[in-house]
Formats: C-alpha cells, sequence, structure tokens
C-alpha cells in the first residue's frame, strides 16, 4: 500500500514537471489587432513610458511611403534586436515604432533590447538560426560584421541602398566602414552590410560656465586647447573628467591627439589593413608622450584609473570637471541631467588650422538584416525608417545626433544640439569622420587598451608602447598576408 | 546473499533531475572537449586541429599569466577566509553569545548575494572619489592611502581578492561553527586536564575534529577561486592591463571576442582538469586526516 502512494506521488511529481516545462512559450500578439504596442522583451534598463509624441506631421511627406504590405488580415512581426538602451534612445524608438505600426497595418514589431556586450555575444548565434531576428544591431569591424559576412549571415544591402537613397545620407567614409567584400575578405570596400542610424562624433563637452568663469574661450587650436586645460587647472577646475576602468575612454583621447599627428591617409590604411603600416612610428610616440603629460599635468580626473566610465561623464554632468574628450553618445543624458543647459560641444582643435583634423569615431553601430529572413523588404523599410527626416527630427529634439547631414534649420545654434550638428556637418561635409583604433585587428581592443592602461601608470615608455601595439598589428597583418 | 531487486522507482525519481543535467550539463562539456581540437570561429565550419590548440596554450604568455592570478585568489578565496574562520569560531562558539543565528544568518548573506551585484557594489566602495572607503581613508587622515584601487597596478589584484574574502568568509564560519558543536566537550575536558593551553587545545582538539568542514570549505573555495568570472567582470574587466585577468575572462575574450572558439573550449578543458586534480589532492588528503584522527 504504501508503495503504491509513492507511486502516485511520482507520477503527479512528473506531470507538474513536464506541464512546467511545455508552458512559457513567448507570446505572439493575436491576429487582427495590429495596432498593438510593441512587446519590449528583455530591456536592460527600467525606461519611462513615452511621452507624447511630438506631432506627427499631417503630410505623409516625412515618411517613406510604404512599399510593402502584408495581405489583409495576415499578421507579420518584425523581430529587431538592438543596443538603444539609454533612456532617450528609447523614447525615440518607442514613438518611431508606434508610428512605424500604423502606418503599416498588419506589422507588429517586437524589439529586444541588449548591452553591446550582449549583442556582441549573442548576434551570432541569433544570426544563424531560422528563427532569429529579421535585424540586427551589429558593431562594425572584423570581428563582428566581417565575421558575420564571411559566415554569409548577412544580407547585402547595396540594392535597398540604391531603392531608398541611402548613399545620398551618408559619407563615403562611413559607406566604407560597413562594406566588406562577399566573403567578407577585405574591409572598407565591396558591399554595403549595415546601415547606421546615428552619428558618433567624439569631441570635446564643456561647461561654458566654468570656462566663462575661468576666462576661456572655446580653443581654435590644438596649443590653445592646451593652454585652455591649464588656465582651468589653474583656477582650480579638473580640466578634463576622465575614468579608464572600463578601459575604451583611453582609446578615444589618445586617438584624438594622435588625429592632429596622422593623416586620413594613414589611417584609413591602418584601420582596412591596407598599405603595409605600422603603428610604431613617430607620430604615435609623440601622441603617446602627450598623453603621459596630460596626465602628470593633473588635467585628468585624480583616480582617473579606478573610475568608470558612466561614473566619469556624471563628473561632468555633476560640475566637478569643466570638459570631458568623449562622444555624442551622451548628449542626450547629459542635457536631461542637472545643469543640462550649461553644456556645449567642440571639436578637438588641430594642431596646426588645418581643418583637416580626423574625428575620432563616426557611426552607432549599424542594423543589418539576416540572411534567410522572410520579411527582408519590410526589414529594409524598416531601416529606412530609422533613417527617414522624421527620425532625424526626433533625435534632434532628444539632443542625437541622425546620420544624414542634420537639417540646421531644426536646432538652435549655440545649444549643446546646435554645436553637435553644425560639427557633425563640418565632418561629414569634409570626409573627416575617423575611427576606433580597436577595429584594426581582432585582438587590437584588449591589447591597446592594455597598452595604454600601462603607458598612463608609467610602466612603459611612449616607445615601449608602440612597440607593444605594433606586435599585435604586426602579426595580424602577417597572418592576413598568408 | 539474495540478488537485490533494483529500485526502478528510485531511478524514476532522480530521472527529471538527471535528464536535465545530462542534456544542459554533460551534453555541452562533452561538446567543449570535442571543440577544443578544432579551429573554429563559431559560425563557419570547424577545422580540426588535433592538440595544437592545447601545444598553444602552453607557451600562451597571458594565458599562463591568468593562471597565476587563479592562484593568487586562491590566498583570498580559500587561505584568508578559512583562516579567519577558524580563528573567530573558537573565540565564539565555546563561549555563549546573544543571537547567534542572527549574526550567523548576516554573515553567510555575502553568499547568498549574485557576485554581479557584490562587484557593482563594491566598485563603488572602491571609487576613489567618493567611495565611502577612500572618504573613510582622508576623514582619518590617511590621504596618501586613499589610492584608485581597482585601476592601480599594484592593488587591483588584492583589491578584488578582498571582496572574494568577504564574500566566502561568512559561508566558512557557518561550516565551522556548525562543526565545532559537534566537538564533545569532554575532550576539551580532558586536554586541559592534561595541561593544554588555548593553542594547544586549537591544534588538537578543534582542528582535528573539523577536518571534514575544513575539507569542504577547502574544495569550495577552491573551485571558486579558479572559476572566478563574474567578479572580476564587473569591477575591473581584467584590467589594470591583464593585472586582474583570470583564466575564465581569457576563456570568454577567445570564444567571444575574438572568435576561437575552439581555443577557448581548450581553456576551459584545462581549467577544469586543473580543478579536479586540486579537488582530488585535497579530498584525498583530507580522507587521511580522517583517519588519523580516528
Amino acid at each position: 500500500m504504501k508503495s503504491n502512494y509513492r507511486f502516485a506521488t511520482m507520477v503527479i511529481v512528473l506531470a507538474l514537471l513536464l506541464a512546467a516545462c511545455g508552458g512559457g512559450s513567448p507570446t505572439t500578439p493575436p491576429p487582427g489587432q495590429p495596432t498593438q504596442p510593441p512587446a519590449v522583451e528583455e530591456a536592460t534598463q527600467p525606461y519611462p513610458a513615452a511621452e507624447q509624441p511630438t506631432q506627427a506631421p499631417a503630410t505623409t511627406d516625412a515618411y517613406p511611403a510604404p512599399e510593402t504590405a502584408p495581405a489583409a488580415g495576415e499578421v507579420v512581426t518584425l523581430q529587431v534586436w538592438d543596443i538603444l538602451t539609454r533612456d532617450v534612445e528609447t523614447e525615440v524608438m518607442e514613438t518611431l515604432i508606434q508610428e512605424f505600426e500604423a502606418a503599416h497595418p498588419g506589422v507588429t514589431v517586437e524589439r529586444t533590447v541588449k548591452t553591446f556586450d550582449d549583442m556582441k555575444a549573442t548576434a551570432r548565434l541569433g544570426l544563424s538560426s531560422p528563427d532569429g531576428p529579421d535585424i540586427a544591431q551589429i558593431n562594425q569591424g572584423l570581428s563582428d560584421m566581417g565575421a558575420l559576412v564571411k559566415a554569409d549571415l548577412l544580407v547585402d544591402l547595396t540594392p535597398y541602398a540604391e531603392q531608398y537613397g541611402w548613399f545620398e545620407k551618408i559619407s563615403p567614409s562611413i559607406v566604407a566602414r560597413n562594406s566588406f567584400t562577399p566573403g567578407g575578405e577585405v574591409f572598407g570596400e565591396g558591399s554595403l552590410y549595415g546601415m547606421p542610424i546615428t552619428a558618433e562624433l567624439v569631441g570635446v563637452f564643456y561647461n561654458k560656465e566654468k570656462f566663462e568663469a575661468a576666462g576661456v574661450e572655446v580653443p581654435t587650436t590644438f596649443a590653445e586647447f592646451e593652454a585652455a586645460l591649464d588656465t582651468l587647472l589653474a583656477a582650480g577646475e579638473v580640466p578634463l573628467a576622465y575614468g579608464t576602468l572600463d578601459k575604451f575612454p583611453a582609446i578615444h583621447v589618445f586617438s584624438e591627439i594622435q588625429g592632429n599627428l596622422v593623416d586620413r591617409q594613414y589611417l584609413d590604411d591602418f584601420i582596412f589593413g591596407r598599405n603595409n603600416q605600422s603603428f610604431d612610428i613617430p607620430e604615435n610616440v609623440e601622441a603617446a608622450q602627450k598623453l603621459v603629460e596630460w596626465a602628470e599635468k593633473g588635467y585628468f580626473t585624480p583616480g582617473y584609473e579606478g573610475i568608470g566610465y558612466e561614473d566619469s561623464w556624471k563628473l561632468l554632468s555633476d560640475g566637478q570637471a569643466a570638459a570631458m574628450i568623449t562622444g555624442s553618445w551622451i548628449s542626450g543624458d547629459l542635457a536631461a541631467g542637472p545643469n543640462g543647459d550649461k553644456f556645449g560641444f567642440f571639436l578637438t582643435p588641430s594642431e596646426t588650422a588645418r581643418g583637416t583634423h580626423i574625428s575620432v569615431g563616426g557611426t552607432s553601430t549599424a542594423f543589418a538584416i539576416r540572411k534567410g529572413s522572410p520579411n527582408e523588404q519590410l526589414a529594409a523599410e524598416y531601416i529606412d525608417w530609422m533613417v527617414s527626416d522624421r527620425a532625424a527630427q526626433l533625435w534632434l529634439e532628444k539632443g542625437i545626433v541622425p546620420v544624414q547631414p542634420g537639417d540646421a534649420s531644426a536646432v538652435q545654434p549655440g545649444t549643446l544640439d546646435g554645436d553637435l550638428v553644425a560639427a557633425w556637418d563640418l565632418l561629414n561635409d569634409n570626409d573627416m569622420v575617423g575611427h576606433y583604433l580597436d577595429w584594426a585587428t581582432p585582438t587590437f581592443y584588449d591589447t591597446i587598451t592594455a597598452a595604454l592602461a600601462e603607458l598612463q601608470a608609467g610602466r612603459i615608455t611612449p616607445e615601449e608602447f608602440t612597440a607593444q601595439v605594433q606586435e599585435d598589428y604586426g602579426a595580424y597583418i602577417a597572418s592576413k598576408g598568408q | 546473499m539474495p540478488t537485490r531487486k533494483v529500485d526502478v522507482q528510485a531511478y524514476l525519481y532522480i530521472l527529471p533531475a538527471l535528464a536535465f543535467y545530462a542534456v544542459f550539463i554533460l551534453w555541452p562539456i562533452l561538446q567543449t572537449f570535442w571543440y577544443s581540437f578544432h579551429d573554429w570561429d563559431g559560425i563557419t565550419l570547424p577545422t580540426f586541429t588535433g592538440l595544437s590548440n592545447y601545444l598553444e596554450l602552453a607557451g600562451d604568455e597571458t594565458f599562463l599569466a591568468a593562471i597565476r592570478n587563479n592562484l593568487f585568489f586562491i590566498l583570498f578565496y580559500t587561505v584568508l577566509p578559512i583562516a579567519f574562520a577558524l580563528l573567530l569560531t573558537t573565540l565564539l562558539t565555546r563561549r555563549k553569545i546573544r543571537g547567534l543565528t542572527f549574526f550567523r544568518a548576516g554573515l553567510f548573506l555575502p553568499q547568498v548575494m549574485a557576485m554581479v551585484v557584490v562587484g557593482v557594489a563594491w566598485r563603488w566602495i572602491y571609487h576613489p572619489l567618493s567611495g565611502p572607503l577612500n572618504q573613510l581613508l582622508r576623514a582619518v587622515g590617511l590621504e596618501a592611502w586613499a589610492r584608485p584601487w581597482l585601476g592601480d597596478f599594484d592593488l587591483a589584484l588584492p583589491a578584488v581578492g578582498l571582496i572574494a574574502t568577504w564574500v566566502q568568509y561568512g559561508f566558512c564560519m557557518v561550516l565551522f561553527i556548525a562543526g565545532v558543536q559537534h566537538i564533545e566537550e569532554g575532550l576539551y575536558y580532558a586536554a586541559r586536564i592534561d595541561g593544554a593551553g588555548e593553542l594547544q587545545q586549537f591544534r588538537h582538539v578543534t582542528l582535528p575534529g573539523q577536518t571534514g568542514q575544513i575539507g569542504v570549505a577547502l574544495v569550495t573555495t577552491l573551485i571558486a577561486a579558479l572559476r572566478i568570472f563574474d567578479l572580476v567582470y564587473v569591477t575591473t574587466r581584467g584590467g589594470p592591463g591583464t593585472q586582474t585577468l583570470v583564466s575564465a575572462l581569457y576563456l570568454y575574450r577567445n570564444a567571444f571576442g575574438i572568435n576561437r572558439v575552439g581555443y577557448g573550449a581548450a581553456i576551459a578543458v584545462v581549467l577544469t582538469i586543473l580543478i579536479l586534480l586540486i579537488s582530488y589532492a585535497v579530498l584525498r588528503f583530507q580522507s587521511r586526516q580522517e583517519r588519523m584522527v580516528q
């Protein structure tokens, strides 16, 4: 009798287990409700409910005309993975998606937001699965987009770019960094595989009040810039907010200094692996030397080695520093924070008034379409929606620079947005958009961040620094030559 | 002797857990072992390369530095917590302490917290400007000691290590407190009659009586020291330079950062073997100790 009870209990337990495993499939919206709000799965940050969107224009001129529409009654789900985790970015995306769904009856957008690192680790898996996302936001460079092109997982976007006129929106250097030859052999030419939607420019954010109080004007040459930093230091301010615990900020500051000393040809060759360039050149040694000088003079936040990136820009936002060399991705949050209206932006001035100083950065990571997606045309339309004039308007309202040359009339000059858009227009018009050094080789990020940390700690000399970095680059170039 | 009937019911009880374990843990382990013999970027087809990943590992300076860091972490994960816990246990449990249960629960709390949360919280504590540690040091006049802990080339590793000690210490404490209560009071009596002082009582009564617990603590903390990933990832990402780089982080970089899944798998296999060897050694030593006590 006892064993019968035991048996019964066991059967019940097993049944419960199986039932628990069987349920829990991802919810798909029931048909017949095409205007359902998008389901945001796995949001990595809580976000405030989308504000009332600014009135959409009455005419549909700002929207690209929908070229695809599902058959009546059919429900299409577009799966999008992106890394727009910041609060302001989420607000813009929510609005754009709502309007996209309204203009495309029968289409539901399912958006999954991931962090940069998370996307890097999971994009490959998602894009090689038949149930994977239709669109994913992929990092440029060899180890990310290049590897995916090599594995034939991305759709060649060139025909769509021509159809929607994307080549008119972005400068040739931006096209180049999102291009690979089919097979992923050569970086920087060939077919377009990703379309970025926002710009990223690295330059100097500054607190106008502090500059005024110290009697400093926006510098027009690099020498003036250094003099300004000296004056700010003497006035008791921390000239540059800085924190290298998260490693990458050092790349940006070094690159901004380097950008004054090397030309476009060298950087393009270096990043795209052409013409056997070397990192171990006198200009890079000089740039490294300058970085060390700045640290020794005390331009940077004291204790920067132990401060993380998010904490460092917050120092600027809280008024604990006068300026910061970093990228436009913080502009939205900076403007929304305390002291938001006190900030301005200027590009790191060039050594001589050459005007061809290459700025670090370029664009946000790019939207790519999975090969084998059943909704290719719709996906392309979604991407086009995200670079439309309407999208540009929304990005600018939130203080983020869209990828296309800005409509100067949409922003007030003299505000942070105005400064950013003007700077971006300058870069775009003069093909001055530079690169991120860590694209050079798959292992470059680890190599150069480690070397920069050692350089700034005084454990290696500038000469040793460039030699150490060159070891990585040289080995890579040699292996490619085989 | 009558033949034992196979207890089918017993096997059915463990079947669900075993199935889960086999599918999600055993099978991937075998797969990883298989991958370690290939050159694979995670997307395209793998190429069989035999032992070349292992040979490369043997000469990989970065990997060896990572293993050294893992061994260094053993000091913080294992030696310090066990030493502190043993010391405090002897001081505490043989006296009446009110609310011991409360302290036990509190001490164990760090174990229950997710390592990621621990890492983020300690990152703030170590913040050079606004972190409580440096603020405290400045307040008592020790300005020179207020360093950028997690970014300092010499101090980063100990700084992260201390976080680990904080987490593991409570666990060892709880283990030893439970263990000491099993030691017969009579043994201490006998020892005192024989003229043994506190230290000798500790060496000859407490310590041998705790062999089982020490063994458990050793194995658990050693494995934790060799497996460490999330704590380092959240606090320093292996920096500055490679000062806090650990094997698991190096594995992650290779497999997911630079698309060398085969190489990452080889690192995983080497790490697993290392952990198994160390655990085996500890357990062998422990059983020998137990036999001596008996």
